[in-house]
């Protein structure tokens, strides 16, 4: 899945919020994607290619992102993901959700 | 709703997989580019650095085939996949597959087949609304239990008055009546119903009205109902119908309504009209004429109505009792009436063929076990590239389904088959057979059976191959179960029971077969090639006096004897081989014979009768024309009752005595030969004729010969009557080929069905025997590779293999014999003129079926001699 670097397991579906936080502010292709990730995170979150694309691809059954091919930086054709209306939803759900998780995990571990 | 839209996107996906595949391949390879450019800015060799990309990307193939299980349904796709490779894996075994869909085809369809006809007999409701809350009302005595007679018009009033239960009433009686007017005078059977008879059906016409309040009085004259044959086959559907005056029994009625199609109650009406009780009617209490029918209340059951006629029928006893002495009243339900005795015989062919389905769903999982292990090498490879157990018995479970629906969809077809062959070959009187059809709720059913047996099959094979571990599997054949002691098996005791249960249906069939042929062949003393028969009934108002009947019977006669193509002529006042006759009481004493009173048959006919039926005289004369009104009564007897009461003497101008009063006295003029004129089973009786001409009767059968065909026999027939009385209805007019046919159509449609029956289970246990002993053939191959390679012939190997066979096939068919001695006598008073024991054809079953048992072997024992030694050795 994600890789941490002390190969941690993350909750399911944290990848894909990940991508679709990353489109908020652009449209971008699957490797812009996971350079951005990686980078923001300060490397601690290094997107596996094996998962990224079939992350990619339930975004788009979804219909949280649409995908267009343009030209990229060096101009080659790249297929460039954006996020939709209804991504922009699901970003929000989820994010609530997250957070809701985490600050549970924060109260049990500061009991202990 | 998202979901929808997220299904419509699955599938558009799915339809451009090429494209998108191209596209996910492009852009993977973007990436790699774009690492390995980074991997070089970071200082990496050019090819170094592509190849650290392309590492890090990771396996490429299994990314792809992650982001497509996105596209389309996955679950659904390897469902088509499993099916696919079911259907390709059946072709490819054409033996196996043809075996395993035909012994499919034939549990599934007879069990179709059979629950279509209990489902249309029994399960289904009468086609009246809420028909189960229709009853018919009945008294009885409790001296003749068994006879149901309708109820009095007084009764039935206080059962109106005194009971809760019931919601509306409606007597009737039925009679058969003449039509005339245009076109050929008919005999019609006519119901005269209450006014609110079509209410208890809730039927409503199809034209025109049913009757009203109004017309039990006759305030709108005489008025008539039809049914819908009636206005289809005699009026062509004539839409103006309403408002003709037809005229019944003489009486001219007026058309009012016309009834839709199906609705013919009671019995197979063709005309209704108002019930006009006479004054005696409505008074008197004990003329039990008229059947009712009524409708329960809705709350109320059978049973609860039934005691409160109980109570009733005490209270009554007490006020009138003299009327009501000894008598009860009895409730039934419309449905039992219709179904009646037929439940049990159709509950047994269900079970029966509910056992067929299970031994064939036995036979196929034996088939399919000894394929499955067969295949044990592919299943290793399967789960060798990492296909779960479950994923395994998902499509092996699938593979069975597939066979499954396959056989049931032959199944279909056969039952189809089955029931209109049923349809023919039922007797005419079983019942409610006109509402049997081919129809979609078979297809459902075979549907459901298919699945179920699919299942019930294919569970116990699936379970034991998937559990193949993909180690041993993979050792090359040879080394496999040692072979276990060949001891008797589960397997093993299930085919002698089909061999036991098919010796059985053979040995009912073969009985039941010969007494039909020979019942066939008898010699009835008759003759009766190219007759024709018809029936007339000479109303009584027109010809009440018997010289009014004399004088129709003597046109008639010489009508006939005027068409040219006529040969003979008879009329008798009973039918010939129809199961008809009347009896006369004859006290043997008043004659000088010791033997005690009896009954003879009697039958009253005209002079040409003897010579038309083939009779021969073997003493005295046959009726002339001078045998008439007036002269002494002549009587003709037959040779039976010569001999029975008259041994040894001449009986021809002896006056005999019936009966102690002074005018039962009649001369016999002739003896002639026996005939089994009652059926072709029963043996002759003492019979006694009088001349018709002397003893008339209203009730009329002509039986006439000629060479033309059945068409133009009846034409003339008609023309002759008509000639006489242009009023008189022909009716029933058949050959006399039809007449002993239909006869004997119940013999003939059990002995069909106990055969049918008898072939499908020889046919199941031959499949049998060939499962049972394929599957140890194929166990055994080691062991019969050793046997050769150490010396045994080819010969040696099969007749190891043959005498298993024959083992199994000698416990069966001595099973059967057992089985059959005890059993057979069921069946006796079933056959004509063949025990039940009969040797010759218990022994002819048994040798059959040893035969065949044998033949079943023989396939897989040659498949046993053709193992190669050296390949069973190679792995020792």
């Amino acid at each position: 899945m994600v890789r941490v670097a002390r190969k941690n397991e993350l909750l399911p579906g944290t990848l894909e919020m990940l991508i679709l936080q990353t489109l908020t502010r652009s449209p971008m292709h699957g490797y812009g994607i996971a350079q951005q990730i990686q980078q923001i995170s300060e490397d601690v979150l290094q997107v596996e290619e094996g998962s990224l694309y079939p992350a990619l691809q339930r975004l788009l059954v979804k219909g949280w992102v649409k995908s267009e091919w343009g030209l990229s930086e060096n101009n080659r054709r790249a297929r460039y993901y954006t996020l939709t209306k209804a991504g922009r939803n699901q970003l929000g759900i989820e994010a609530d959700n997250f957070n809701r998780m985490i600050a549970a995990i924060a109260r049990v571990m500061q009991t202990a | 709703m998202s979901r929808i839209a997220e299904s419509w996107r699955k599938l558009q996906f799915l339809l451009r997989r090429r494209q998108m595949d191209k596209e996910l391949a492009e852009e993977m390879r973007l990436h790699a580019e774009l690492k390995a450019q980074k991997n070089i800015a970071a200082g990496m060799q050019p090819d170094e650095a592509q190849m650290a990309a392309r590492r890090q990307l990771g396996n490429t193939t299994l990314q792809q085939e992650h982001s497509r299980a996105n596209w389309g349904f996955p679950r659904l796709e390897s469902l088509v996949q499993d099916v696919r490779y079911g259907l390709r894996g059946l072709r490819n075994r054409p033996g196996f597959s043809a075996v395993a869909i035909l012994t499919l085809a034939l549990g599934i369809g007879s069990a179709t087949a059979i629950f279509s006809v209990v489902n249309a007999i029994i399960l289904r409701p009468l086609p009246y609304k809420n028909s189960q809350h229709l009853v018919h009302l009945w008294s009885l005595n409790t001296a003749f239990p068994e006879f149901h007679m309708g109820m009095s018009l007084p009764n039935l009033d206080e059962v109106k008055a005194q009971t809760h239960s019931f919601e509306a009433f409606a007597p009737y009686k039925t009679k058969r009546g003449t039509l005339t007017g245009e076109g050929a005078p008919e005999r019609v059977v006519i119901s005269s119903v209450s006014s609110d008879f079509f209410s208890v059906f809730s039927a409503r016409p199809l034209l025109g009205r049913t009757f009203e309040p109004a017309d039990d009085q006759q305030k709108n004259g005489d008025v008539v109902v039809l049914s819908h044959t009636l206005w289809r086959r005699r009026f062509a559907s004539d839409p103006h119908i309403l408002g003709r005056v037809i005229h019944l029994d003489q009486k001219a009625r007026t058309v009012v309504g016309v009834m839709p199609a199906g609705f013919t109650f009671p019995e197979t009406s063709e005309a209704w009209t108002t019930l006009t009780p006479s004054a005696e009617e409505l008074r008197n209490r004990t003329q039990w004429m008229f059947f009712t029918v009524a409708r329960l209340r809705p709350a109320v059951s059978p049973a609860a109505a039934q005691s409160e006629l109980n109570t009733l029928a005490e209270a009554m006893k007490t006020r009138y009792a003299e009327d009501m002495a000894g008598t009860n009243f009895l409730l039934t339900t419309l449905h039992d009436d219709a179904v009646g005795s037929s439940r049990s015989q159709l509950l047994v062919l269900l079970a029966a063929v509910g056992f067929l389905l299970l031994i064939a769903c036995a036979n196929v999982s034996n088939l399919v076990l000894a394929r499955g292990l067969q295949r044990r090498h592919e299943i290793a490879v399967r789960a060798a590239l990492g296909a779960s157990r479950s994923r395994v018995m998902r499509q092996l479970g699938i593979e069975n389904l597939v066979l499954a629906l396959a056989g049931g969809a032959v199944g279909l077809v056969l039952a189809a088959y089955g029931v209109s062959a049923f349809r023919q070959l039922a007797p005419a009187d079983f019942p409610r057979l006109d509402e049997l059809r081919i129809e979609p709720l078979m297809a459902i059913f075979a549907l459901l059976i298919s699945t179920t047996s699919g299942v019930l099959f294919g569970l116990a094979p699936a379970l034991t191959v998937s559990r193949t571990d993909p180690g041993t599997a993979m050792k090359p054949r040879g080394i496999e179960n040692p072979t276990h002691a060949r001891g008797f098996s589960l397997r093993d005791a299930l085919v002698v029971i089909e061999l036991a249960l098919a010796m059985l249906l053979l040995t009912g069939s073969a009985l039941m077969v010969q007494s039909m042929s020979r019942l066939l062949k008898v010699d009835t003393g008759l003759r009766t090639d190219h007759l024709v028969t018809a029936e007339l009934n000479l109303p009584p108002a027109r010809y009440s006096s018997e010289n009014s009947q004399v004088a129709f019977i003597r046109q008639l006669l010489e009508s006939l004897a005027a068409q040219g193509p006529i040969s003979d002529i008879a009329v008798s006042n009973n039918a010939v081989l129809d199961q008809n006759t009347s009896l006369i009481s004859f006290d043997p004493s008043l004659n000088g014979s010791n033997e005690k009173k009896t009954n003879l048959e009697s039958k009253m006919v005209s002079p040409g009768y003897f010579s038309t039926l083939g009779l021969h005289l073997i003493n005295g004369r046959f009726f002339d024309e001078h045998d008439t009104k007036g002269a002494s009564i002549m009587i003709i007897v037959n040779q039976s009752l010569a001999n029975r009461f008259f041994p040894g003497q001449n009986l021809v101008g002896r006056s005999l005595r019936f009966s102690g009063e002074g005018k039962d006295q009649y001369t016999v003029v002739g003896v002639v030969s026996d005939s089994r004129d009652i059926h072709v089973s029963a043996k002759p009786r003492p019979e006694v004729y009088f001349s018709l001409l002397q003893d008339p009767s209203r009730s009329l059968y002509v039986m006439v010969r000629s060479r033309l065909e059945m068409p133009a026999v009846r034409a003339l027939l008609e023309k002759s009557v008509w000639a006489v009385d242009k009023d008189q209805p022909v009716s029933k007019v058949r050959t006399m080929a039809e007449v002993i046919a239909e006869s004997v159509a119940d013999r003939r449609f059990r002995t069909w069905l106990m055969s049918a029956f008898a072939v499908f289970g020889l046919s199941l246990t031959l499949i049998g025997i060939y499962c049972v002993i394929s599957y140890s053939v194929s166990q055994r191959t080691h062991e019969m590779g050793i046997r050769m390679a150490i010396g045994a012939s080819r010969e040696n190997v099969l007749g190891l293999v043959l005498s298993s066979g024959a083992r199994l096939a000698a416990f069966g068919a001595l099973t059967g014999l057992v089985a059959s001695f005890l059993m057979m006598r069921v069946l006796s008073n079933q056959l004509y003129d063949i025990k039940p024991n009969d040797p010759l054809t218990l022994i002819g079953t048994a040798l059959l079926l040893l035969l065949v048992a044998l033949l079943a072997s023989y396939v897989p024992a040659r498949r046993a001699t053709r193992v190669d030694p050296m390949v069973a050795l190679r792995y020792e």
